[in-house]
C-alpha cells in the first residue's frame, strides 16, 4: 500500500493504462516489496554457464540483496548458493570469479565443499550430539535452471517453470548465439560495472529516446558515413517496432533497416564483418553451419540485431548481455558482458569487443549519456506535484497479433506499458 | 645536486613539464590541443576488471586509437553530450614519475594521478596509476600510448565520460 492524494492505494492502481504514478520510481517502500514479490519471487537471471566451465569454477553474484555463490562442484553440476556462512552469516567467498576446493569460513573456520555441503568444522567437541553438519549445508537457492546456458534462479519454491517464465524470449536467445558457428557465447570477455543514481526500471526499452538522448552517436554515425540515415531509423515514420511478448518481456525490432554484408561498415559497428582474411574465414564458418551466404547473413544480422528484455533484470542487445542489479529506489547497478562469440576467429571477438566499448562502454558514447538521463529523471520525479507519466504513445493504434503479441511503431510506449502491465501483476 | 643537470636529470623535467602541460589541457577541457599531444598510431587504454588483462580478449573501460580518440574529442566538442553537459569540473595532480629510457628510443613514464571531479552535486576522487610510452618529438613529445590504471576499476563506476 502507498499514499497517493491522501488514500491508502495498492501498488498496482499506480499503473494505469496510458500512465504511471512517479511513486512506482521513488518510493522506498515500494522498492523493498519489489524486492520481495519480484525479485525473491520471479526467476532472475544470475549467470552464464560459461563463467564456470571447469569443475570447481565459482563466480559471486547477486539476487537483490542476496549474494549468491554459483559454484560448477567437483561433480561438475552447477549450483547457487547463499553467501552466507550457517554459523553467524559471514560471508564466505570473498571474490567475484576463481576456482575452489573449497570455501572457508575466515571467522571460525567452518569449510564447505564446491557443492555447499559443510566439510569441517573446527573443535567439533563442544556441539551437543543433535548438532548435524549434513543439514547446516550452504542453502541453495529454490530453483536453479537455464536455457541453453543462461542460469536463472527463483526463490520461490513454487510456480512457472524457466521455459514457462522465458516464454517468447527464448527464441531472441536462440537468436543472439546464432552469430556463432558452434551457436555458444561465452562470458569471459570481463564485465563493464557502472552505476546510476535511478531506478532500476529506468534500464528499459525505448525507441524514442535514441535521437535525442543519443544524439551524438547519430552525429558521429553521419561523421564516419556521410549521411544521416540512421536517424530514420527512429522515427515516427520508421518501418522498426516495438513488441510486446508477454509477461513483462518486451523488445525492439529494428531489423527491418537492417542488412549485413561483409566488409560494409555498420552505424553501431555491432557485427560488422571485416573484408579481413579473419571475416571471410568467419562468414565461411557461418557458411558452413548454417548452408548458405544468404541464410550466414541473417543469422549475423539477426543476432546483431537482437534488443530483448528478459524481464525482470535480464537484457540481451547486440554483443551485450545486460544485468540490471537494483539496490535502492534511487541507485541500480549495470553490470555489461560483452558475450564473444565461440568458434570464430580471435580478430572478429575483438572487433566486438571495440563495437562493444564504443556504445556500451563504461566510458562509452551511447550508454553514459542513457545513465544522465536516468539521473535527471530520478531527481525530476521528487517533484510530484503532478506525479502522473505519461505512457499512452501509440497507446490507441498498436496492434495485437493473433498470438497476443502486441506491435507498435519503434517511437511508440508499447514496451514501457508491457513492463509496467507485469510490474502491477506483480505487486498486486 | 649534480644529477639535476645530467642528461637524465633533464629528461625527467621535461617529462614533469610535458605531463603537468597534459593534465592542464584535460581539466580545461581543451580537448582539440589535447589531441595533438598525440602520436597519430596511440593508444589510449583504461582497462577494467583487472589492471593488465590482455584488451584483445577482455572489454576496458577504454581501448582508444588515435581515429576514436578523434572522435571522443569531436563528441565532447559537439551538442548533445548530455553526461558532460555542464561538464565535469576537473582538477589533478600528477607526480612520484619514474622515467626510463627505451631501446627504441621511446620514454617510458609511470606516475599517480589523484583527480577530483566534481559535477551535478557530487564529488568523486579517483587515484590512479599512470603509464605512459611518450616519443620524442622535438622538445616535447608525443603520447604513443596512456594507459589509465583506475584503483577502482573492478568497481562499478559513474559518469566517467570526462577525460582520465
Amino acid at each position: 500500500m502507498t499514499v497517493v492524494d491522501g488514500q491508502e492505494v495498492g501498488y498496482s492502481s499506480l499503473v494505469e493504462e496510458g500512465r504511471v504514478h512517479s511513486a512506482v520510481f521513488t518510493d522506498e517502500s515500494i522498492f523493498e516489496a519489489e524486492l520481495e514479490r519480484i525479485f525473491y519471487t520471479y526467476w532472475v537471471y544470475l549467470a552464464h554457464e560459461s563463467e564456470v566451465p571447469e569443475p570447481g569454477d565459482y563466480c559471486t553474484k547477486s539476487i537483490g540483496r542476496h549474494s549468491v555463490v554459483v559454484a560448477r562442484g567437483t561433480d561438475g553440476v552447477v549450483r547457487a548458493f547463499f553467501n552466507r556462512c550457517r554459523h553467524r552469516g559471514t560471508t564466505v567467498c570473498r571474490y567475484e570469479r576463481g576456482n575452489a576446493e573449497f570455501f572457508r569460513c575466515p571467522y571460525h573456520g567452518w569449510t564447505y565443499s564446491n557443492r555447499g555441503t559443510l566439510i569441517g568444522v573446527p573443535f567439533p567437541s563442544r556441539y551437543g550430539p543433535e548438532f548435524d553438519k549434513q543439514n547446516l549445508g550452504l542453502v541453495e537457492v529454490a530453483r536453479l535452471d537455464h536455457y541453453r546456458g543462461f542460469y536463472f534462479a527463483s526463490l520461490a519454491g513454487d510456480g512457472p517453470s524457466l521455459v514457462e517464465h522465458l516464454g517468447r524470449t527464448a527464441e531472441y536467445i536462440d537468436m543472439f548465439l546464432q552469430a556463432s558457428p558452434m551457436e555458444q557465447v561465452e562470458l569471459r570477455a570481463g564485465a563493464a560495472k557502472s552505476n546510476f543514481h535511478g531506478n532500476w526500471k529506468f534500464v528499459g526499452m525505448d525507441g524514442y529516446h535514441v535521437n535525442f538522448t543519443h544524439k551524438t552517436v547519430q552525429d558521429l554515425q553521419t561523421r564516419r558515413t556521410g549521411n544521416a540515415e540512421s536517424r530514420k531509423n527512429n522515427s515516427d515514420r520508421a518501418p522498426n517496432l516495438t513488441v510486446d511478448l508477454g509477461g513483462g518481456h518486451c523488445r525492439l525490432d529494428l531489423s527491418l533497416t537492417d542488412r549485413v554484408e561483409i566488409g560494409k561498415a555498420t552505424s553501431s559497428l555491432i557485427g560488422e564483418i571485416p573484408d579481413t582474411e579473419a571475416g571471410h574465414r568467419y562468414l565461411a564458418l557461418m557458411v558452413e553451419r548454417w548452408g548458405s551466404e544468404a541464410e550466414a547473413y541473417e543469422r549475423i544480422r539477426g543476432s546483431r540485431d537482437v534488443h530483448v528484455h528478459v524481464w525482470p533484470n535480464l537484457q540481451l542487445i547486440g554483443s551485450e548481455v545486460r544485468v540490471i542489479r537494483p539496490t535502492s529506489s534511487g541507485y541500480t547497478e549495470v553490470f555489461g558482458y560483452p558475450a564473444m562469440l565461440a568458434g570464430v576467429p580471435d580478430e572478429i571477438n575483438e572487433r566486438r569487443l571495440r563495437g562493444y566499448e564504443w556504445f556500451n562502454g563504461v566510458a562509452g558514447f551511447g550508454t553514459p549519456d542513457d545513465r544522465e538521463i536516468f539521473e535527471r529523471n530520478q531527481v525530476g520525479l521528487q517533484s510530484d506535484k503532478e506525479p502522473w507519466l505519461v505512457l499512452s504513445r501509440g497507446l490507441t493504434q498498436a496492434e495485437v497479433r493473433d498470438d497476443g503479441v502486441v506491435i507498435g511503431n519503434i517511437t511508440d510506449e508499447v514496451t514501457q506499458r508491457s513492463q509496467l502491465r507485469q510490474w502491477a501483476k506483480a505487486m498486486r | 645536486m649534480s644529477a639535476v643537470s645530467t642528461p637524465v636529470g633533464e629528461l625527467r623535467a621535461q617529462v614533469t613539464a610535458f605531463l603537468v602541460h597534459e593534465a592542464d589541457l584535460i581539466d580545461q577541457h581543451r580537448y582539440d590541443d589535447w589531441l595533438q599531444l598525440w602520436a597519430p598510431d596511440g593508444i589510449y587504454w583504461v582497462p577494467c576488471n583487472e589492471d593488465d588483462y590482455d584488451p584483445r580478449r577482455h572489454v576496458s573501460i577504454i581501448y582508444d586509437d588515435y581515429a576514436r580518440l578523434q572522435e571522443r574529442c569531436f563528441r565532447l566538442n559537439s551538442e548533445g553530450a548530455h553526461s558532460q553537459d555542464p561538464p565535469s569540473r576537473l582538477c589533478r595532480i600528477v607526480g612520484n614519475e619514474q622515467v626510463s629510457g627505451d631501446d627504441d628510443g621511446d620514454v617510458r613514464v609511470r606516475a599517480n594521478m589523484i583527480l577530483v571531479e566534481v559535477r551535478a552535486g557530487e564529488k568523486n576522487v579517483y587515484g590512479a596509476r599512470l603509464q605512459y610510452t611518450l616519443r620524442p618529438a622535438g622538445d616535447s613529445f608525443r603520447i604513443r600510448q596512456k594507459k589509465v590504471v583506475l584503483l577502482d576499476n573492478d568497481e562499478p563506476l559513474g559518469n566517467l565520460t570526462f577525460l582520465l
